[in-house]
């Protein structure tokens, strides 16, 4: 699974490397290492819903700050890997 | 001068663009007023380069979304490299043709070179079967008379893994994303301009405007780049003009991947593994992409942009680390985020060079120069500088360096190596992989190239003290402070 994070600038403001260092942290605690790549993309002009992440190339916009990215690895990621 | 006018080529045009962009970008009106830009650009009534205004107009538009880090069209895939449909011209299809020097002579060579029965004499010249032809290029070597012409595109022959096709309806090129390395090798062919890369420069500058703390990290290949006399301190007093906190030079890093590499090949050599080199990315894609079962032969240590990137990050958490290069594939390597910290944002020494302009910077000679790294480190950005950096440093730590290195010097030397490797007959120990010709002073994302910049680099090289790679790091590296390895 790959997750996609835009490390444009105005995602950077919103605290994109934030939340990357918090996803890659969660991966690694639960072991997910070589299950979920974590990458970084251009700005696609999607500013006002940053931090934007996608997954798998897909095109559902999830909007995901520091402080909400547990929930998301919660709600997201672990749900498609155990399904 | 803002409209371009028909004495302008594609380096001056796709400058302008950059240059453009960049001054809007700064003022903060860029969302505003780059709708205008095209015409501004291009105001008409006649046109300079292609069939009409319309399609030089929405030329500039692509180019426009690219410097903003776009892709050109509406699709969007995330590649670095991309193809601005509107400026490629559908070039001919055939490869090999024969043209009318063809004199219908009796020997034949033609023919009788064609393993694949593909030429037949005509009334008037040779002609080849397009069914039959496997374009080996046999009957264009043989041809006395030069008659034999080979037409394939110019970005395709200048791709080293094959990654260019086109749309069979519209001629137009496309580049498949999962061959591409990334290594830039077309955008420098394409006699039209019309393969480009993405840029981060509006993200730089609007990061620099936030008032955040942005660290320029240059590449050893700066030296050079901007003329004679222009040193790492002329260089980095115009850097820090344009509103960069700081300024670190990057072959300090290069003599931070040789100190750690060299200690890797040491314990590899004892093991009896092969190992090849990490620092150049297009090289370790077209491992990734095209020898996958080679990744563990790779070197964990990591490229010298993200050694000095974790050095700074490591004293000072908050910085926003900007390595600036000849590199496009570097812009790819910093997307990877499993590498934590790397760079934070990848800009090109030409992309540099238009951010100058628009600020209306002039370098200077005079400045106070500054020095890193070791000369050592600084010669990275020469094909074979990785290895020599290499050597010395196991050479200093361990009084020998008695081990065998095959340099390869651009991708077409890098594939057969790798294909060696692969086929277990590699006789060298260790590659140096750089997938540009020449290395990285002839990358595509110079401000000058090699032939123009080499008597100046020369020339400030010369000026490079003589301290040793071990000796730099210690006293000027925590290197405590971050690792060196991938994890």
């Amino acid at each position: 699974m790959t997750v996609t994070i835009c490390i444009g600038s105005s995602c950077h403001l919103k605290g994109s490397r934030d939340v990357v260092a918090r996803l890659q942290s969660l991966i690694t605690e639960n072991g997910l290492d070589h299950q979920v790549q974590l990458s970084g993309s251009f700005c696609n002009g999607h500013c006002e819903q940053g931090v934007v992440v996608t997954i798998d190339g897909g095109s559902e916009i999830y909007s995901v700050l520091p402080e909400s990215a547990e929930t998301f690895f919660q709600n997201e990621i672990l749900p498609r890997l155990n399904g | 001068m803002l409209s371009l006018n028909q004495n302008d080529n594609i380096t001056s045009i796709k400058d302008a663009v950059l240059c453009e962009v960049a001054r809007l970008a700064y003022e903060g009106t860029l969302d505003e007023k780059k709708e205008n830009l095209p015409f501004e650009m291009i105001p008409g009534p006649k046109a300079n380069f292609r069939c009409c205004i319309y399609k030089e107009r929405e030329i500039i538009r692509q180019r426009i979304r690219m410097a903003e880090g776009k892709a050109p069209g509406t699709e969007n895939d995330a590649n670095i490299v991309q193809v601005i449909s509107s400026a490629c011209e559908e070039c001919t299809l055939g490869h090999y043709q024969v043209t009318d020097n063809c004199r219908r002579c009796v020997s034949k060579k033609c023919q009788s070179v064609c393993r694949f029965d593909a030429i037949t004499m005509e009334k008037d010249r040779a002609h080849i079967n397009m069914d039959k032809c496997k374009e080996c290029g046999k009957c264009y070597q043989a041809c006395p008379y030069h008659a034999i012409v080979d037409l394939t595109r110019p970005c395709k022959r200048a791709c080293p893994v094959d990654a260019i096709s086109w749309d069979e309806a519209s001629g137009i090129v496309k580049i498949d994303e999962k061959k591409c390395i990334q290594c830039g090798a077309c955008t420098e062919a394409c006699p039209f301009g019309a393969i480009g890369t993405r840029s981060f420069m509006v993200d730089v500058i609007n990061l620099i405007r936030s008032g955040k703390k942005v660290v320029a990290l240059p590449a050893p290949a700066g030296e050079g780049q901007f003329g004679k006399g222009i040193t790492m301190g002329s260089l980095a007093k115009g850097i820090k003009e344009l509103g960069f906190a700081d300024v670190v030079e990057v072959a300090l890093g290069g003599d931070l991947t040789a100190a750690y590499e060299a200690d890797e090949w040491a314990e590899a050599y004892k093991a009896g593994e092969k190992k090849v080199t990490s620092c150049c990315p297009a090289f370790v894609n077209m491992v990734k992409k095209h020898f996958p079962t080679l990744m563990g032969n790779v070197s964990t240590t990591v490229s010298p942009m993200c050694a000095v990137s974790r050095m700074v990050k490591a004293k000072d958490p908050d910085a926003i680390t900007v390595f600036i290069g000849p590199c496009v594939a570097k812009k790819d390597e910093i997307l990877d985020l499993s590498l934590d910290g790397n760079a934070d944002y990848v800009l090109t020494y030409n992309e540099l060079q238009c951010m100058f302009e628009a600020r209306n910077i002039v370098l200077t000679p005079d400045a106070e120069n500054i020095q890193h790294g070791s000369i050592y480190g600084k010669k990275f950005a020469g094909s074979g500088g990785v290895t020599a950096a290499v050597l010395e440093a196991m050479k200093e730590k361990h009084g020998v360096a008695d081990v065998n290195v095959m340099v390869c010097n651009g991708a077409a030397e890098c594939k057969k190596a790798l294909m060696l490797l692969k086929a277990g007959r590699l006789p060298a120990d260790f590659v140096e992989g750089m997938a540009c010709e020449g290395g990285c002073i002839s990358g595509p994302g110079c401000a000058k190239c090699e032939f123009d910049s080499r008597k100046d680099r020369q020339a400030l090289l010369a000026q490079a003290d003589d301290r040793e790679i071990w000796q730099n790091l210690n006293e000027h590296v925590d290197l405590e402070s971050f690792s060196m390895h991938r994890k």
